[in-house]
Protein backbone atom coordinates (compact mmCIF):
# COMPACT_ATOMS: atom_id res chain seq x y z
CA UNK A 1 0.00 0.00 0.00
CA UNK A 2 0.99 3.10 -0.44
CA UNK A 3 2.15 5.67 2.09
CA UNK A 4 -1.02 8.30 3.13
CA UNK A 5 -1.13 11.34 0.59
CA UNK A 6 -1.93 14.66 1.99
CA UNK A 7 -5.18 14.39 0.08
CA UNK A 8 -6.26 10.99 1.92
CA UNK A 9 -7.97 13.08 4.82
CA UNK A 10 -9.33 15.71 3.04
CA UNK A 11 -11.16 12.75 0.61
CA UNK A 12 -11.68 10.38 3.62
CA UNK A 13 -14.42 13.07 5.02
CA UNK A 14 -16.40 13.28 1.68
CA UNK A 15 -16.56 8.95 1.40
CA UNK A 16 -20.14 8.72 0.30
CA UNK A 17 -21.55 6.06 2.65
CA UNK A 18 -22.60 2.92 1.56
CA UNK A 19 -25.94 1.08 1.47
CA UNK A 20 -27.20 -1.92 1.07
CA UNK A 21 -28.78 -3.31 -2.06
CA UNK A 22 -31.71 -3.98 -0.56
CA UNK A 23 -34.03 -6.90 -2.08
CA UNK A 24 -34.82 -6.16 -5.70
CA UNK A 25 -31.36 -6.14 -7.32
CA UNK A 26 -31.90 -6.82 -10.97
CA UNK A 27 -31.24 -9.68 -12.35
CA UNK A 28 -30.49 -8.54 -15.51
CA UNK A 29 -26.68 -7.32 -13.72
CA UNK A 30 -25.53 -10.99 -12.87
CA UNK A 31 -23.19 -12.66 -15.35
CA UNK A 32 -25.27 -14.70 -17.59
CA UNK A 33 -22.96 -16.77 -19.65
CA UNK A 34 -22.76 -19.96 -17.70
CA UNK A 35 -22.44 -19.72 -14.14
CA UNK A 36 -18.49 -19.71 -14.61
CA UNK A 37 -15.47 -17.93 -14.51
CA UNK A 38 -13.88 -19.04 -17.93
CA UNK A 39 -15.56 -16.85 -19.91
CA UNK A 40 -14.07 -14.70 -22.32
CA UNK A 41 -17.45 -14.04 -24.52
CA UNK A 42 -20.36 -15.68 -24.84
CA UNK A 43 -20.18 -18.48 -27.25
CA UNK A 44 -16.59 -18.57 -27.44
CA UNK A 45 -14.67 -21.54 -26.61
CA UNK A 46 -12.23 -21.24 -23.51
CA UNK A 47 -9.87 -23.37 -22.46
CA UNK A 48 -7.85 -21.68 -19.38
CA UNK A 49 -4.62 -23.18 -17.91
CA UNK A 50 -4.69 -24.76 -14.86
CA UNK A 51 -6.65 -27.74 -11.73
CA UNK A 52 -10.26 -27.68 -12.96
CA UNK A 53 -12.68 -26.83 -9.53
CA UNK A 54 -16.04 -26.40 -8.80
CA UNK A 55 -16.70 -24.02 -5.84
CA UNK A 56 -20.36 -24.35 -3.46
CA UNK A 57 -20.85 -21.39 -1.25
CA UNK A 58 -23.58 -21.90 1.01
CA UNK A 59 -24.93 -18.44 3.04
CA UNK A 60 -26.61 -18.83 6.14
CA UNK A 61 -28.00 -15.95 8.39
CA UNK A 62 -27.82 -16.32 12.30
CA UNK A 63 -30.89 -18.31 12.45
CA UNK A 64 -29.17 -21.01 10.14
CA UNK A 65 -31.76 -19.98 7.05
CA UNK A 66 -30.23 -20.22 3.64
CA UNK A 67 -30.49 -16.45 2.82
CA UNK A 68 -31.83 -16.86 -1.16
CA UNK A 69 -30.84 -13.32 -3.35
CA UNK A 70 -27.42 -12.86 -2.17
CA UNK A 71 -25.20 -11.54 -4.60
CA UNK A 72 -21.45 -12.42 -4.62
CA UNK A 73 -18.22 -11.29 -6.80
CA UNK A 74 -15.79 -14.02 -7.25
CA UNK A 75 -12.35 -11.99 -8.14
CA UNK A 76 -9.50 -14.58 -8.53
CA UNK A 77 -5.89 -14.92 -9.96
CA UNK A 78 -5.21 -17.26 -12.90
CA UNK A 79 -2.99 -20.73 -12.70
CA UNK A 80 -0.24 -18.81 -12.73
CA UNK A 81 -0.87 -16.37 -9.77
CA UNK A 82 -1.59 -13.55 -11.92
CA UNK A 83 -4.50 -11.24 -11.40
CA UNK A 84 -5.93 -9.01 -14.51
CA UNK A 85 -4.78 -6.10 -13.04
CA UNK A 86 -2.28 -3.42 -13.89
CA UNK A 87 -0.88 -3.11 -10.85
CA UNK A 88 0.69 -6.71 -11.13
CA UNK A 89 3.60 -6.81 -12.23
CA UNK A 90 4.73 -10.06 -10.94
CA UNK A 91 5.94 -11.31 -14.18
CA UNK A 92 3.94 -14.23 -14.19
CA UNK A 93 1.79 -15.15 -17.92
CA UNK A 94 -2.11 -13.63 -18.12
CA UNK A 95 -4.07 -16.13 -19.73
CA UNK A 96 -6.24 -14.97 -22.77
CA UNK A 97 -8.85 -17.59 -21.50
CA UNK A 98 -9.55 -15.99 -18.45
CA UNK A 99 -10.59 -12.97 -16.39
CA UNK A 100 -11.12 -14.06 -13.24
CA UNK A 101 -14.41 -12.36 -12.51
CA UNK A 102 -18.16 -13.54 -12.09
CA UNK A 103 -21.04 -12.05 -10.05
CA UNK A 104 -23.65 -14.81 -9.37
CA UNK A 105 -26.20 -15.06 -7.12
CA UNK A 106 -28.05 -17.45 -4.37
CA UNK A 107 -30.55 -19.82 -4.97
CA UNK A 108 -33.47 -20.29 -2.53
CA UNK A 109 -30.97 -22.59 -1.31
CA UNK A 110 -28.73 -20.02 -0.55
CA UNK A 111 -26.45 -21.50 -2.59
CA UNK A 112 -24.04 -20.47 -5.43
CA UNK A 113 -22.01 -23.20 -7.42
CA UNK A 114 -19.85 -22.19 -9.97
CA UNK A 115 -16.77 -23.58 -12.10
CA UNK A 116 -13.38 -22.22 -12.35
CA UNK A 117 -9.65 -23.22 -12.08
CA UNK A 118 -7.72 -23.04 -9.11
CA UNK A 119 -5.87 -19.74 -8.56
CA UNK A 120 -2.20 -19.90 -8.01
CA UNK A 121 0.02 -18.79 -5.52
CA UNK A 122 1.81 -14.90 -6.04
CA UNK A 123 3.79 -13.01 -3.69
CA UNK A 124 1.88 -9.92 -1.56
CA UNK A 125 4.24 -7.74 -4.30
CA UNK A 126 7.40 -6.92 -5.87
CA UNK A 127 10.08 -7.69 -3.46
CA UNK A 128 7.65 -9.04 -0.50
CA UNK A 129 8.60 -12.45 0.86
CA UNK A 130 5.13 -12.98 1.85
CA UNK A 131 3.47 -15.30 -0.27
CA UNK A 132 -0.34 -15.82 -0.18
CA UNK A 133 -1.95 -18.92 -0.65
CA UNK A 134 -4.22 -19.86 -3.19
CA UNK A 135 -7.71 -18.01 -2.93
CA UNK A 136 -10.83 -16.00 -4.07
CA UNK A 137 -11.86 -12.80 -3.46
CA UNK A 138 -15.19 -12.52 -2.52
CA UNK A 139 -17.65 -9.64 -2.34
CA UNK A 140 -21.07 -10.08 -0.82
CA UNK A 141 -24.43 -7.93 -1.00
CA UNK A 142 -28.09 -8.78 0.09
CA UNK A 143 -30.94 -7.18 1.50
CA UNK A 144 -30.10 -6.36 5.22
CA UNK A 145 -26.24 -5.87 4.76
CA UNK A 146 -24.32 -3.61 3.42
CA UNK A 147 -21.11 -4.50 1.61
CA UNK A 148 -18.85 -7.38 3.36
CA UNK A 149 -15.44 -8.63 1.73
CA UNK A 150 -13.80 -12.05 2.54
CA UNK A 151 -11.41 -14.08 0.85
CA UNK A 152 -11.49 -18.20 0.57
CA UNK A 153 -9.02 -20.97 0.75
CA UNK A 154 -8.28 -24.95 -0.01
CA UNK A 155 -8.51 -27.59 2.33
CA UNK A 156 -5.22 -29.21 0.66
CA UNK A 157 -3.20 -26.20 0.19
CA UNK A 158 0.06 -26.30 2.54
CA UNK A 159 0.49 -23.25 1.84
CA UNK A 160 -2.31 -22.32 4.09
CA UNK A 161 0.12 -22.23 7.15
CA UNK A 162 1.79 -19.51 5.78
CA UNK A 163 -0.67 -17.01 4.34
CA UNK A 164 -0.38 -13.84 5.45
CA UNK A 165 -4.25 -13.37 6.04
CA UNK A 166 -5.26 -16.46 7.56
CA UNK A 167 -2.43 -16.05 9.94
CA UNK A 168 -3.93 -12.44 10.67
CA UNK A 169 -6.92 -14.15 12.26
CA UNK A 170 -5.75 -15.43 15.86
CA UNK A 171 -8.56 -17.49 16.64
CA UNK A 172 -7.53 -20.68 14.58
CA UNK A 173 -10.54 -22.05 14.90
CA UNK A 174 -12.15 -18.82 13.13
CA UNK A 175 -9.38 -18.75 10.91
CA UNK A 176 -10.28 -22.24 9.58
CA UNK A 177 -14.08 -21.16 8.76
CA UNK A 178 -12.14 -19.33 5.48
CA UNK A 179 -10.82 -22.62 4.18
CA UNK A 180 -13.08 -24.74 1.40
CA UNK A 181 -13.24 -28.41 1.97
CA UNK A 182 -13.34 -31.04 -0.48
CA UNK A 183 -16.88 -31.87 -0.54
CA UNK A 184 -18.36 -35.54 -1.22
CA UNK A 185 -19.41 -34.68 -5.03
CA UNK A 186 -16.67 -36.44 -7.65
CA UNK A 187 -16.28 -35.05 -11.38
CA UNK A 188 -13.48 -36.58 -13.58
CA UNK A 189 -10.31 -34.09 -14.21
CA UNK A 190 -12.10 -31.47 -11.28
CA UNK A 191 -11.74 -31.05 -7.54
CA UNK A 192 -14.87 -30.11 -6.17
CA UNK A 193 -14.79 -28.00 -2.73
CA UNK A 194 -17.81 -26.65 -0.82
CA UNK A 195 -18.20 -23.82 2.58
CA UNK A 196 -20.71 -22.66 4.80
CA UNK A 197 -20.41 -19.15 4.89
CA UNK A 198 -22.57 -17.88 7.82
CA UNK A 199 -23.15 -13.90 8.15
CA UNK A 200 -23.87 -13.47 12.01
CA UNK A 201 -23.97 -15.90 14.76
CA UNK A 202 -22.48 -19.08 15.80
CA UNK A 203 -19.75 -20.25 13.59
CA UNK A 204 -20.16 -16.82 11.78
CA UNK A 205 -17.55 -16.44 9.12
CA UNK A 206 -14.76 -13.98 9.42
CA UNK A 207 -15.30 -10.26 7.26
CA UNK A 208 -12.40 -7.94 6.17
CA UNK A 209 -12.80 -4.42 6.56
CA UNK A 210 -11.03 -2.60 3.94
CA UNK A 211 -13.29 0.62 5.21
CA UNK A 212 -10.10 2.75 6.50
CA UNK B 1 -21.98 4.23 7.15
CA UNK B 2 -21.77 4.74 11.45
CA UNK B 3 -19.16 2.56 12.44
CA UNK B 4 -17.55 1.70 15.93
CA UNK B 5 -13.59 1.34 16.51
CA UNK B 6 -12.50 -2.13 18.06
CA UNK B 7 -8.69 -3.11 18.63
CA UNK B 8 -9.59 -4.64 15.12
CA UNK B 9 -11.85 -3.03 12.18
CA UNK B 10 -15.31 -1.50 12.15
CA UNK B 11 -18.34 -3.36 13.88
CA UNK B 12 -21.04 -3.00 11.25
CA UNK B 13 -23.75 -1.27 12.19
CA UNK B 14 -27.66 -3.04 12.35
CA UNK B 15 -30.54 -1.16 10.64
CA UNK B 16 -33.26 -1.21 13.72
CA UNK B 17 -36.62 -2.84 12.86
CA UNK B 18 -35.05 -4.47 9.55
CA UNK B 19 -35.26 -8.48 10.69
CA UNK B 20 -32.31 -8.84 7.35
CA UNK B 21 -30.22 -6.62 8.70
CA UNK B 22 -30.94 -8.11 12.32
CA UNK B 23 -29.77 -11.65 10.79
CA UNK B 24 -27.45 -10.76 8.75
CA UNK B 25 -24.84 -8.28 9.39
CA UNK B 26 -21.91 -9.88 10.96
CA UNK B 27 -21.49 -9.67 14.90
CA UNK B 28 -17.54 -9.36 14.85
CA UNK B 29 -15.79 -6.66 14.20
CA UNK B 30 -13.94 -6.74 10.69
CA UNK B 31 -10.54 -8.05 10.91
CA UNK B 32 -8.11 -5.74 9.41
CA UNK B 33 -5.24 -7.41 7.16
CA UNK B 34 -2.15 -6.21 8.52
CA UNK B 35 0.03 -3.65 6.19
CA UNK B 36 2.74 -6.35 5.18
CA UNK B 37 -0.15 -8.67 3.62
CA UNK B 38 -1.78 -6.09 1.76
CA UNK B 39 -1.71 -6.05 -2.11
CA UNK B 40 -3.77 -3.71 -4.99
CA UNK B 41 -5.27 -6.33 -6.67
CA UNK B 42 -8.85 -5.35 -5.75
CA UNK B 43 -11.63 -6.68 -8.32
CA UNK B 44 -11.44 -4.83 -11.77
CA UNK B 45 -13.71 -6.68 -14.13
CA UNK B 46 -13.25 -5.40 -17.41
CA UNK B 47 -16.71 -2.63 -18.57
CA UNK B 48 -19.06 -4.27 -20.18
CA UNK B 49 -20.05 -2.84 -23.79
CA UNK B 50 -22.68 -0.45 -23.10
CA UNK B 51 -25.27 0.92 -25.51
CA UNK B 52 -25.99 4.59 -25.55
CA UNK B 53 -29.84 3.60 -24.51
CA UNK B 54 -28.90 2.17 -21.58
CA UNK B 55 -28.10 5.12 -19.67
CA UNK B 56 -32.00 6.33 -19.77
CA UNK B 57 -34.59 4.64 -17.99
CA UNK B 58 -37.64 6.52 -19.42
CA UNK B 59 -38.00 4.40 -22.10
CA UNK B 60 -37.53 0.84 -22.78
CA UNK B 61 -36.51 0.87 -26.56
CA UNK B 62 -36.02 3.70 -28.71
CA UNK B 63 -39.36 4.66 -29.69
CA UNK B 64 -41.49 3.16 -27.01
CA UNK B 65 -43.62 5.70 -24.96
CA UNK B 66 -42.13 7.40 -21.78
CA UNK B 67 -42.48 5.41 -18.92
CA UNK B 68 -45.16 6.86 -16.44
CA UNK B 69 -44.12 10.11 -14.01
CA UNK B 70 -41.37 12.49 -13.52
CA UNK B 71 -38.36 12.27 -15.66
CA UNK B 72 -35.39 13.38 -13.83
CA UNK B 73 -32.14 13.27 -14.83
CA UNK B 74 -28.87 12.71 -12.32
CA UNK B 75 -25.64 13.11 -13.23
CA UNK B 76 -22.28 13.84 -11.48
CA UNK B 77 -18.42 12.17 -10.76
CA UNK B 78 -17.47 9.29 -9.74
CA UNK B 79 -13.76 10.08 -7.09
CA UNK B 80 -11.57 8.31 -5.42
CA UNK B 81 -10.38 8.78 -1.95
CA UNK B 82 -8.33 11.24 -3.61
CA UNK B 83 -10.68 12.67 -5.32
CA UNK B 84 -9.07 11.72 -8.37
CA UNK B 85 -12.02 10.82 -11.43
CA UNK B 86 -12.97 7.02 -11.65
CA UNK B 87 -12.27 6.85 -15.66
CA UNK B 88 -14.37 4.15 -17.75
CA UNK B 89 -15.39 2.59 -14.93
CA UNK B 90 -18.83 0.87 -15.05
CA UNK B 91 -22.21 2.94 -12.53
CA UNK B 92 -25.55 0.86 -12.51
CA UNK B 93 -28.45 2.07 -11.56
CA UNK B 94 -31.66 0.71 -10.79
CA UNK B 95 -35.22 2.16 -9.19
CA UNK B 96 -38.28 1.62 -8.11
CA UNK B 97 -41.48 2.93 -10.86
CA UNK B 98 -43.57 6.07 -10.59
CA UNK B 99 -46.03 4.07 -7.94
CA UNK B 100 -43.23 2.73 -5.94
CA UNK B 101 -43.39 -0.67 -7.52
CA UNK B 102 -39.77 -2.76 -8.76
CA UNK B 103 -40.27 -4.92 -11.85
CA UNK B 104 -38.60 -7.65 -10.10
CA UNK B 105 -40.33 -11.03 -8.80
CA UNK B 106 -39.45 -10.28 -5.02
CA UNK B 107 -41.81 -7.21 -5.46
CA UNK B 108 -44.35 -9.20 -7.41
CA UNK B 109 -45.85 -11.11 -3.87
CA UNK B 110 -45.79 -8.07 -1.73
CA UNK B 111 -47.02 -4.86 -3.38
CA UNK B 112 -50.40 -4.18 -4.94
CA UNK B 113 -49.00 -0.70 -6.66
CA UNK B 114 -49.03 -1.34 -10.62
CA UNK B 115 -45.92 -1.98 -12.82
CA UNK B 116 -45.62 -0.06 -15.44
CA UNK B 117 -45.39 -1.76 -19.09
CA UNK B 118 -42.94 1.01 -20.37
CA UNK B 119 -40.45 1.04 -16.75
CA UNK B 120 -38.04 -1.83 -16.70
CA UNK B 121 -35.77 -0.01 -13.66
CA UNK B 122 -32.25 -0.30 -14.55
CA UNK B 123 -29.31 1.18 -16.46
CA UNK B 124 -25.63 1.47 -16.94
CA UNK B 125 -23.43 3.87 -18.11
CA UNK B 126 -19.04 3.59 -18.26
CA UNK B 127 -18.05 7.11 -17.00
CA UNK B 128 -15.87 9.00 -19.43
CA UNK B 129 -12.15 10.28 -18.73
CA UNK B 130 -12.98 13.03 -16.18
CA UNK B 131 -15.24 10.65 -14.45
CA UNK B 132 -18.98 12.00 -15.20
CA UNK B 133 -21.76 9.64 -15.29
CA UNK B 134 -25.63 10.76 -16.65
CA UNK B 135 -28.55 9.23 -15.96
CA UNK B 136 -32.14 9.29 -17.41
CA UNK B 137 -35.29 7.69 -15.13
CA UNK B 138 -38.52 8.30 -13.30
CA UNK B 139 -38.62 9.53 -9.77
CA UNK B 140 -39.34 6.94 -8.26
CA UNK B 141 -42.70 6.32 -5.79
CA UNK B 142 -41.99 6.00 -2.26
CA UNK B 143 -42.89 2.43 -0.63
CA UNK B 144 -43.88 0.59 2.73
CA UNK B 145 -41.15 -1.68 3.74
CA UNK B 146 -42.77 -2.76 6.94
CA UNK B 147 -46.70 -2.46 6.86
CA UNK B 148 -47.01 -3.39 10.71
CA UNK B 149 -44.97 -0.51 11.65
CA UNK B 150 -45.78 1.86 9.07
CA UNK B 151 -42.04 1.80 7.51
CA UNK B 152 -42.62 3.57 4.72
CA UNK B 153 -38.82 3.88 1.98
CA UNK B 154 -38.70 7.05 0.35
CA UNK B 155 -37.98 7.83 -3.14
CA UNK B 156 -34.58 6.94 -3.74
CA UNK B 157 -32.25 5.40 -6.69
CA UNK B 158 -29.56 2.79 -6.09
CA UNK B 159 -26.14 3.27 -7.20
CA UNK B 160 -23.30 0.92 -7.79
CA UNK B 161 -19.81 1.47 -9.12
CA UNK B 162 -17.60 -2.10 -10.03
CA UNK B 163 -14.53 -1.45 -11.96
CA UNK B 164 -11.19 0.17 -11.65
CA UNK B 165 -10.17 -1.61 -8.43
CA UNK B 166 -12.92 0.56 -6.23
CA UNK B 167 -16.44 -1.15 -5.49
CA UNK B 168 -19.05 0.67 -3.86
CA UNK B 169 -22.64 0.39 -3.40
CA UNK B 170 -25.00 3.21 -2.04
CA UNK B 171 -28.80 4.53 -2.33
CA UNK B 172 -29.42 8.41 -3.44
CA UNK B 173 -31.99 10.04 -1.62
CA UNK B 174 -34.33 13.41 -2.87
CA UNK B 175 -33.64 16.95 -1.21
CA UNK B 176 -36.61 17.73 0.79
CA UNK B 177 -38.55 14.39 1.31
CA UNK B 178 -39.91 14.21 4.71
CA UNK B 179 -39.80 10.22 4.63
CA UNK B 180 -35.98 10.70 4.37
CA UNK B 181 -35.90 11.46 8.55
CA UNK B 182 -38.21 8.27 9.13
CA UNK B 183 -36.27 6.17 7.18
CA UNK B 184 -34.35 3.47 8.76
CA UNK B 185 -31.79 2.87 6.44
CA UNK B 186 -31.31 6.81 6.15
CA UNK B 187 -31.02 7.07 9.33
CA UNK B 188 -28.52 4.73 9.64
CA UNK B 189 -25.86 6.99 7.91
CA UNK B 190 -24.22 9.38 10.42
CA UNK B 191 -25.64 12.63 10.20
CA UNK B 192 -22.76 14.84 9.30
CA UNK B 193 -22.57 12.19 6.53
CA UNK B 194 -26.31 12.29 5.24
CA UNK B 195 -26.12 15.26 2.76
CA UNK B 196 -23.59 13.18 0.49
CA UNK B 197 -26.49 10.66 0.42
CA UNK B 198 -29.22 13.27 -1.44
CA UNK B 199 -28.79 14.43 -4.72
CA UNK B 200 -28.29 18.39 -4.94
CA UNK B 201 -30.67 20.30 -6.98
CA UNK B 202 -29.15 21.28 -10.34
CA UNK B 203 -32.48 23.18 -12.26
CA UNK B 204 -35.28 21.73 -14.04
CA UNK B 205 -35.95 18.33 -13.35
CA UNK B 206 -32.08 17.39 -12.67
CA UNK B 207 -30.19 16.87 -9.63
CA UNK B 208 -26.01 16.02 -8.87
CA UNK B 209 -24.57 13.49 -7.18
CA UNK B 210 -21.37 13.32 -6.90
CA UNK B 211 -19.82 9.78 -5.24
CA UNK B 212 -16.47 10.15 -3.40
CA UNK B 213 -14.97 5.86 -3.25
CA UNK B 214 -12.52 4.46 -0.55
CA UNK B 215 -9.50 3.19 -2.36
CA UNK B 216 -7.59 4.20 -5.11
CA UNK B 217 -8.56 4.22 -8.40
CA UNK B 218 -6.39 2.03 -11.36
CA UNK B 219 -6.87 3.51 -15.29
CA UNK B 220 -7.92 -0.04 -16.90
CA UNK B 221 -6.49 -1.31 -19.40
CA UNK B 222 -7.37 -0.61 -23.05
CA UNK B 223 -10.29 -3.25 -24.30
CA UNK B 224 -8.81 -5.19 -27.33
Amino acid sequence: MAEHTPNEHRGRTLITPEATVGPFYPGAFLTHTPTDLWNVAPLVAHHPAGQPIVVELRFFDSLKRPVPSLVAEIWQANAHGRYRHPEDRSGAPLDPQFDGFARLRTDDGGTIRFATIKPGSHPVGPGSALVRAPHLRVTIFASGIDRLATQLFFADEPLNASDPVLASIPDIAVRHRLIAARSGRTSPGTLEYAIDIVLRGDGETPFFDDRG
Amino acid sequence: METTRSSGGCVLPVVVHDRESETRTPSQPLYRIPREARDPFAAMPPPPLVRAGEADLTRIAPGRPQAEGEAVTIAGRILDEDLRPVRRTLVEVWNANAHGRYSHVIDAGRNDAPLDPNFYGFGRIVTDEEGRYAIRTIKPGAYIARRDIGWWRPPHIHFSVVGSGVRLVTQMYFPGDPLNERDFIFLVVPESDRERVIGRPAGDASLTFDIVIRGRFQTPPDAD
